[in-house]
């Protein structure tokens, strides 16, 4: 949809900054045209273990960018990783969803339809798995440390009451590249009763923000085609709420 | 001040819960009392933990330990608690909100606040608005704490506080928010009465609520 101000003012904000989470890489690459693809910053897994951390580090990456631009940034909420950050100069664009498992599945609906079916799963996705943690990888990290029967009783308080184990992935064959590993997380859960099950979620969502991106950067759409919707927009001088996330 | 309390928060923050257990008995045995062991100990050594595991010093892990380490030190001491004939000074209804599962911090704040005195009723974790509401409405809290861990989970509080208001039980009690992806702005949105950033600033909201009854 094309629409413009009465005063005719209203511009796409170009040129096009991506800053996106690792777990996307695949997604992003396959569905960007060549020359937007080849200057996506990808920040790594690693961020999210502290959320502090991810925030300053996504801050800095925004404050680099030395033009105006419509940055997207390729995250979600991410345990409040991304609240706080201020648009200065340029223009955000974030996927509307509390983590990366909307995206994998293809929607904010897909997940909230998981997560009531099942609140106490544990996802697991090919990001998760190169370079991310999981219970059977925490438990390796513990016994080092703290001996195996403590590190036992530790992972026990923290993973006692989930129930589920799913590998996610948005095709076929992440699915079948992951599974052994996977299998092998979900053998070392099944002392607390997790089932294993795997979702094949699609690139649907992230199809649409590339569809979005490509819009706003030709100018064929507006920041008003994303009120309310699967994407926030912070213009300029405007910073990431938290609230802003919730629906 | 004895030696006992400083060694006992040590031990404590060290998350050694036999230590901290045989440290409270000789306290005891020294004839310092249990309400002061807790005040002066445990307490104490389970605030520096809350302030090192917000800056970052300290991890889940050790936490967990941490807080064993309270429990088998509670363990010793609250039999004497009860003996000595320590007024209770309110009650504190808890539970983590629907669709959350993580009751670490909620098990931690029990503990806290069983320390300072409270009767504490625990409704679990996964708790739908309509449990909130019974459990409001057999054991009559002063005091209901929701925690949540996760963006996802944290806005069932927002519907848990709607249903206690629906019920009719508002202002009967205080409420009193935490967790992770918690702040003030966000328990202040919602109609909360307060907001607690670790399980110290819980106990002593829930502390604030009953004195200022």
């Amino acid at each position: 949809m094309t629409s413009s101000t009465p005063e005719g003012k209203e511009r796409a904000p170009t040129p096009v900054v991506i800053i996106a989470c690792q777990v996307l890489q695949d997604m992003l690459t396959h569905l960007l045209p060549q020359d937007l693809a080849k200057d996506v910053v990808f920040m790594d897994y690693g961020l999210h273990r502290v959320p502090g951390k991810m925030t300053g580090a996504l801050q800095e990456a925004v404050d680099a960018i030395e033009e105006p631009s419509l940055v997207v940034l390729g995250y979600g909420l991410c345990g409040n990783g991304l609240r706080g950050i201020r648009a200065g100069q340029h223009t955000l664009l974030v996927p509307r969803t509390d983590d990366c498992i909307a995206l994998l599945l293809g929607s904010y609906q897909a997940y909230m339809r998981e997560f009531q079916a099942v609140p106490g799963t544990y996802y697991l996705s090919k990001g998760w798995l190169e370079s991310g943690s999981h219970p059977l990888k925490e438990y390796e990290e513990y016994v080092p440390k703290y001996g195996s029967k403590e590190a036992m009783w530790l992972m026990d308080q923290q993973y006692q009451h989930y129930e589920r184990l799913v590998l996610v992935a948005h095709n076929q064959a992440d699915l079948e590249t992951y599974r052994p590993q996977a299998e092998k997380v979900a053998r070392f859960c099944e002392r607390w009763g997790f089932r294993y099950e795997e979702i094949l979620g699609s690139d649907a969502y992230i199809r649409r923000l590339v569809g979005l991106v490509l819009n706003l950067a030709a100018g064929t759409a507006t920041i008003m085609d994303t009120v309310n919707g699967d994407f926030l927009i912070v213009p300029p001088g405007g910073k990431i709420h938290q609230e802003q996330f919730m629906r | 001040m004895s030696r006992v309390y400083e060694r006992i928060g040590t031990a404590i923050m060290e998350g050694d819960p036999e230590k901290t257990a045989k440290l409270a008995e000789r306290g005891l045995k020294q004839g310092l009392s249990a309400k002061d062991i807790l005040d002066n100990g445990m307490v104490v050594g389970m605030g520096e933990v809350g302030v090192r595991f917000k800056a970052g010093d300290m991890f889940v892990p050790e936490v967990l330990m941490s807080a064993d380490a309270m429990q088998a030190g509670l363990g010793v001491l609250r039999p004497e608690l009860l003996a000595s004939g320590v007024q209770l000074i309110g009650k504190v209804l808890m539970g983590t909100v629907k669709g959350d599962l993580h009751d670490i911090g909620k098990n931690l704040v029990n503990m806290m606040c069983e320390g300072a005195g409270f009767d504490i009723v625990d409704i679990g974790f996964n708790a739908d608005p309509e449990k909130f509401v019974e459990a409001i409405k057999e054991h009559q809290p002063d005091v209901v704490g929701m925690s949540a861990m996760l963006t996802t989970t944290m806005r069932a509080m927002a519907y848990t506080i709607k249903a206690i208001e629906e019920a009719g039980l508002r202002d009967r009690v205080k409420i009193m928010v935490g967790g992770a992806p918690v702040d003030a702005a966000f328990a202040e949105r919602i109609g909360a009465d307060g907001y607690g950033s670790n399980a110290t600033a819980g106990v002593d909201l829930a502390q604030e609520f009953v004195s200022a009854a």
